[in-house]
């Protein structure tokens, strides 16, 4: 992936939208100076801002859009630290260190196949307006499990989505998978030509690049793990890559689909 | 009045008594990420990189981490690149801060802790040495040898042969008594003790109620264990006549303050840096602050108050 400058630093930011979205919970702060060097696929540390230790530790958050000089981050309540993000009223403040990662590479020309799932598709909706409009002919197909996730495909206004849930109630009844390879097969040999660009959960991520690797075509994969630091520093976030461990925060979030080793 | 920040820990001079634990900051990972110079105006004291060993480890596998009530578990496994590859490609860096540097080492048999401070004894770049003695042993069944006072000692003993450095030894607080490997270090030569490591725990992943770390079981961090480790340091520091660095979840000034008047001489702070990596520009700004306030003329005034 592509060296990214030293720049990231610890803001506090006031927090000017906070609603649901569905099942998650879409979140935009005023941090100009993020918002300014951000690329598709970096990430940001995010916690309210305060002397509370409990949640200790914030919680990594890929960009989702930038506007202005706003940041939007899509919050999946899961877990005590994801929760409490969701509880951040208009005028709050947090605590964000960012940006961080390395983002995606967005030198190729072939066109861009972008696949998410869940709430992975919240940094591939900032990629798919880059990639749009730089030129470049993108492809998007977004699966969810069920009506309540995948209302927030709305949120990618730049281009068109194809959407599909596992029960059928709302857009079509499939896995992204089976959507990934229409879309490969539509493509014709331009398929081999084609780039993936995929983040979301790790069986839906495996199953995207082995389809991608039948087509020839290749593929980014932005990964989740536990963080701590979001630095480098702490060595926990690590997932398996050239025959090595590499930390998802400093060398990642994105990966070529090549290196990455599925467990 | 005015406060003089300035501290002494064995023959270093520090300009503050605040340090960073070993493993929860990484100055040349940071100065990658983040816009502050960190070689001009680094936070810290003094700096203590991660923990390398003789050969290099590759760690355990994830999840590494899982937040807990106010703390942190982490089961990273020591890895490293190795001593070699960090007396070539980071030491020369590292020698370029503007504060002293203490090489935190350890091994996986005893006789190694020898030999990692006799690699690094001739080496200008560092000040002292930390022996991390929680480092799963060959001799012990994987277990730390820093819970065995004999393994303890036989391990300082060896280090102290082999460097004329200030020789740290840092303490696990999974012992029955922590007082009698303090003993057991202090009387095979350590200068000084860094109080406390983690302190064992696991979680269950509240879904599948299976272990939330790839390793099972790891140390805990954070302010969950503030009240062990400021208990350790007040013991130790009571009864032995060495200072002692003083850590466990620090996050604030007035942590800093309670740990100096439980008799730290230094005090460490370590996973509130993954809160905040630049925690400590303000922490030492709010610590002169609150010393001022108190009429606290130095750090070493406070030392022991609590004794």
């Amino acid at each position: 992936m592509e060296t990214v400058p030293a720049q990231a630093d610890l803001y506090q930011c006031p927090v000017v939208e906070s609603r649901t979205v569905g099942a998650y919970h879409l979140i935009a702060f005023v941090a100009g100076e993020i918002a300014a060097v951000a690329r598709p696929g970096q990430f940001v540390m995010i916690r309210q801002s305060g002397p509370a230790l409990d949640p200790l530790l914030p919680r990594p958050m890929g960009i989702h859009a930038v506007e202005a000089d706003l940041v939007k981050v899509l919050v999946e309540p899961v877990g005590k630290g994801t929760v409490v993000l969701t509880d951040a009223r208009v005028g709050d403040r947090y605590s964000v260190l960012g940006p961080l990662g390395n983002g995606f590479d967005l030198s190729g020309e072939g066109t861009a196949v972008i696949v998410g799932g869940g709430v992975g598709m919240a940094p591939l909706a900032l990629l798919a307006g880059t990639l749009a409009g730089r030129g470049r002919d993108v492809r998007c197909q977004l699966g969810f499990k069920t009506r309540v996730q995948a209302v927030a495909a709305e949120l990618f206004r730049d281009v068109d989505v194809d959407i599909c849930t596992e029960d059928g109630t709302m857009g079509r009844k499939a896995m992204v998978s089976e959507l990934l390879v229409e879309c490969l097969t539509d493509l014709g040999p331009a398929a081999a030509e084609a780039e993936l660009f995929v983040c979301g959960p790790g069986a839906m991520m495996r199953a995207a690049v082995e389809t991608a690797r039948e087509y020839g075509a290749d593929a980014q994969v932005s990964v989740a793990a536990h963080m701590a630091c979001g630095v480098g520093a702490c060595q926990g976030c690590v997932v398996r890559a050239g025959g090595e461990y590499r930390c998802a925060c400093n060398q990642g979030p994105v990966f070529r689909a090549g290196e990455l080793e599925w467990r | 009045m005015a406060v003089n920040m300035e501290s002494s820990l064995g023959p270093l001079r520090l300009r503050h008594p605040v340090i960073n634990a070993s493993g929860t900051f990484d100055v040349l990972a940071a100065d990658r990420v983040l816009a502050a110079d960190l070689f001009t105006d680094f936070p810290f004291a003094a700096y203590v990189p991660k923990t390398v060993t003789l050969k290099p480890r590759e760690g355990n596998p994830p999840h590494r981490l899982y937040e807990t009530a106010a703390g942190l578990l982490n089961s990273i496994g020591l890895a490293n690149k190795g001593i070699e590859a960090f007396i070539a490609d980071d030491l020369p860096r590292l020698g370029r801060l503007p504060v002293p540097l203490i090489a935190s080492i350890a091994a996986e048999e005893t006789n190694g802790y020898g030999r990692c401070a006799g690699l690094l004894d001739g080496r200008d770049e560092v000040a002292a040495l930390e022996l991390n003695i929680s480092c799963p042993n060959v001799e012990l069944d994987g277990k730390a040898l820093g819970c065995d006072p004999f393994l303890t000692a036989s391990a300082t003993a060896q280090a102290r042969a082999a460097t004329g450095k200030f020789l740290i030894v840092k303490l696990t607080p999974n012992v029955t008594d922590i007082l009698v490997l303090a003993r057991a270090a202090v009387e095979a030569g350590a200068d000084c003790l860094s109080v406390i490591n983690t302190v064992h725990g696991m979680a269950l992943d509240p879904w599948t109620l299976r272990p939330a770390l790839g390793h099972v079981t790891g140390g805990l961090s954070g302010p969950a264990i503030k009240p062990v480790a400021l208990r350790a340091v007040y013991l130790i520091s009571r009864e032995l006549d060495v200072p002692v660095i003083g850590m466990g979840g620090v996050t604030s000034a007035n942590d800093v303050l309670e740990f100096l008047a439980a008799g730290a001489t230094a005090v460490a702070v370590g996973t509130a840096c993954f809160r905040d990596p630049l925690l400590a520009v303000s922490l030492v700004q709010e610590l002169e602050h609150q010393m001022e306030l108190r009429d606290i003329a130095t750090p070493g005034e406070l030392v022991g108050r609590a004794h």
